[in-house]
């Protein structure tokens, strides 16, 4: 394993250098050279063990997405590293390359996991735009690709014209659909909080808009009314503008989609303005207040309600003993990206086992997907045969102070959470 | 919008403003001086974040940041302008890509030493807490960079028309090569220059970082405001910075909230306006050819 990632580095580092030589071929062939050879030791060869099983992660490792890529890398590694790094009695390889937050540079290494690493899997994206961008040289390639974060809903549903994107065969997703985090908490606001009203704030880009609108749609359908809508162009540097403007209308509860550096501007903005003194509160898709927000924020973040289908917190035997490996390993607290990307592993290692290791009859390799079901530190975890996406159970969560600590503790569930898929 | 958000918003745009404005300064000074379009400016304002992150992580002094920052960045300017733009002076272009060599490498470093995460830092005490303005709580820590940006603009103000180095900046951005036939240590200067431009970028880094965060990637952002604003006001002069900023400032708050679709191309359209009506900016000078 210390050669393994010694190897990772080494591919990483080259990754990196090709980034300030862009235009040299001669340094992108180079780059490519490494991560492609087999494991020198970690594939000690013996009678019984099958050919290289290589895996493309495309995951961002550069911009403002580095640490979720780092993340998720993390949790491929430790999942390996605890398989001996053997899936279904084949070695890995597991190939990284950075998607750097651009569609152009994410196509062009999709490009590369098909043309000339010839991966037999690929897996990762976090921009929805990315994913959207690949689908279609996936769907031609005959690619399986389990998406491990990105969630815009198109890439797993049937759309008109496939616009923006559509689901495909060969795609599964390990992580959610928009609609999952975005629709429950509208309904169970309506139906089991009793909110009457609400405003949404909400990040500027089609997965904001998306969270906003599925939210809107659970929560009328319940028969709440939405008082109006406000949007922030993705990385606003300056949330104050918004969130004086939200203290100037009288709807008190507000919905919000947030994430990362702007989440973290959004709760301080909050804050100073004397939001929560005033009456207001902070509800959201559980991005609002991850573990990257809420260290950051801290008890600033008290009370915020959101929803997503994992937190920290949870308490169950799977999500114990990951929580534990991930610490032991990197001494760090696992994120929500770290468990998607476990879950894309084991739902590979499953159907994997299921077809003895064999990813030349794509078919059957799908038809195992589609079968596996684990117990997943989220919970139940299995995929929907129609779209590929998870079929999983939302939180409902609340950030409270414990002993000095603010965390997301689990208030409610909505059971079995299903895409509609169209 | 009532008149007490409406008041509201106007603070919130002018300590925007005044934000760009210390990190537009040291762009303005050093294009002024030395022609140079200094593309690292925002990894230098990326730097002096993380260098807040660590002196408050280390000892709890923000105070402590926010002298020590600008000094380690401007000295760090005072090696990279010998040893790097000396080596192309005269040509330009060569320089300017050369600072986006030198961005590249300052925020992968960055990465390497701090990290990828993103991060943030308290408000300093003593500034951390709220006032009534119209009725609301407005945070005191917002003032504070009003008029911390307005103090910097009149301490920046007397040294260019009342000092010595002041005359011979104006002098250098006027003619440099004349400057140096008279006998100034022209090499002196433009380090000299290189060095508080890219303290001016730390010391804007150590002030937006309460409020703004920190974070892989906000070196661009912010290069993009910086360079908007210069363009604005007029490139290579002080109050042409401060023109710009205390006009984009206001406009991209109002713009959110006001045109919140069109809030992103807005300041684009003010810059693209003002370039047609003055292709020098609002307080630019007409160069001359050399």
């Amino acid at each position: 394993m210390y050669e393994n990632k010694g190897l990772e580095r080494r591919s990483y580092r080259l990754t990196r250098r090709r980034f300030l030589a862009a235009s040299s071929a001669a340094a992108a062939i180079a780059a490519c050279g490494p991560a492609a050879t087999p494991l020198p030791s970690g594939a000690t060869p013996t009678a019984t063990l099958g050919p290289t099983l290589k895996i493309g992660q495309l995951l961002p490792f550069t911009k403002v997405y580095a640490e979720l890529g780092n993340s998720m890398k993390r949790s491929t590694d430790l999942y390996l590293k605890l398989k001996g790094n053997k899936l279904a009695n084949r070695p890995v390889t597991v190939i990284y390359e950075d998607e750097a937050n651009d569609p152009a540079v994410g196509t062009q290494k999709t490009q590369k996991f098909i043309d000339s690493d010839r991966v037999d899997l690929m897996m990762g994206i976090v921009a929805t735009p990315i994913a959207y961008a690949v689908r279609n040289a996936i769907d031609a390639a005959k690619l399986i690709f389990i998406e491990t974060n990105a969630g815009g809903n198109a890439l797993t549903r049937t759309t008109t014209d496939c616009k923006p994107s559509c689901k495909s065969k060969y795609i599964f997703r390990s992580s959610f659909s928009s609609y999952q985090i975005s629709y429950p908490i509208g309904d169970y606001f309506a139906t089991k909080r009793g909110v009457k009203e609400v405003f949404t704030f909400v990040s500027d880009y089609g997965f904001g808009n998306e969270s906003a609108a599925d939210f809107t749609s659970g929560f009328t359908k319940g028969g709440g009314k939405i008082t109006g809508g406000l949007k922030a162009p993705l990385g606003s540097a300056d949330f104050l503008p918004f969130v004086t403007t939200i203290k100037g209308q009288q709807t008190k509860d507000i919905y919000s989609f947030f994430s990362g550096t702007d989440a973290i501007n959004y709760i301080k903005a909050w804050t100073q303005l004397g939001m929560p003194a005033a009456g207001y509160k902070m509800n959201g898709a559980g991005f609002l207040t991850e573990q990257d927000v809420l260290k950051e924020v801290k008890e600033q973040a008290n009370g915020a309600t959101t929803s997503l289908f994992w937190a920290v917190t949870l308490d169950n035997a799977e999500n114990k003993a990951f929580v534990d490996a991930y610490q032991k390993e990197y001494n760090l607290l696992p994120d929500v990206f770290a468990v998607q990307a476990w879950d894309g592993m084991q739902a590979v290692d499953l159907a994997l086992q299921a077809v003895r290791g064999d990813t030349s009859n794509k078919d059957a390799l799908i038809a195992a997907l589609e079968g596996v079901k684990f117990k997943s530190p989220r919970g139940d975890f299995e995929f929907d045969k129609e779209t590929h996406n998870p079929i999983q159970d939302m939180y409902i969560r609340e950030v409270k102070v414990q002993g000095g600590q603010a965390v997301n503790t689990i208030v409610d569930k909505v059971a079995r959470v299903i895409d509609p898929g169209k | 919008m009532t008149p007490e958000t409406a008041v509201v918003q106007a603070l919130n745009g002018i300590s925007f403003g005044a934000l760009l404005f210390i990190l537009a300064a040291g762009l303005s000074l050093i294009f002024g001086m030395m022609d140079v379009v200094n593309l690292a400016h925002g990894a230098f304002y990326m730097l002096g974040a993380y260098v807040t992150l660590t002196v408050v992580q280390r000892t709890g002094q923000f105070w402590l940041a926010l002298i020590l920052a600008p000094l380690l960045i401007g000295g760090l300017g005072l090696v990279i302008e010998p040893l790097l733009l000396r080596q192309l002076r005269g040509r330009h272009l060569d320089q300017v890509l050369l600072t986006i060599g030198v961005s590249l490498v300052i925020a992968d470093l960055i990465g390497l030493t701090w990290g990828r995460e993103i991060r943030s830092i308290p408000f300093p005490s003593g500034l951390d807490h709220a006032i009534a303005i119209m009725g609301g709580d407005y945070p005191v820590y917002r003032l504070f960079v009003i008029g911390f940006g307005v103090g910097l603009a009149v301490v920046l103000a007397v040294v260019h028309q009342r000092t010595r180095i002041g005359a011979l900046i104006r002098a250098g951005v006027d003619d440099a090569p004349m400057l140096a036939a008279l006998g100034v240590d022209i090499d002196r200067l433009f380090a000299i220059t290189f060095a508080v431009g890219a303290g001016l970028a730390g010391l804007a880094g150590v002030i937006a970082a309460p409020v703004f965060g920190i974070y892989p990637g906000m070196d661009v952002d912010y290069l993009i405001y910086s360079l908007v604003v210069v363009v604005v006001g007029g490139l290579g002069t002080l109050s042409g910075a401060v023109a710009g900023a205390g006009l984009i400032g206001p406009a991209d708050t109002f713009g959110k909230v006001l045109v919140p679709q069109f809030a992103l191309a807005l300041i684009f359209a003010i810059m693209a306006l003002v370039l047609l009506v003055k292709p020098t900016g609002l307080l630019g000078r007409v160069r001359i050819a050399r």
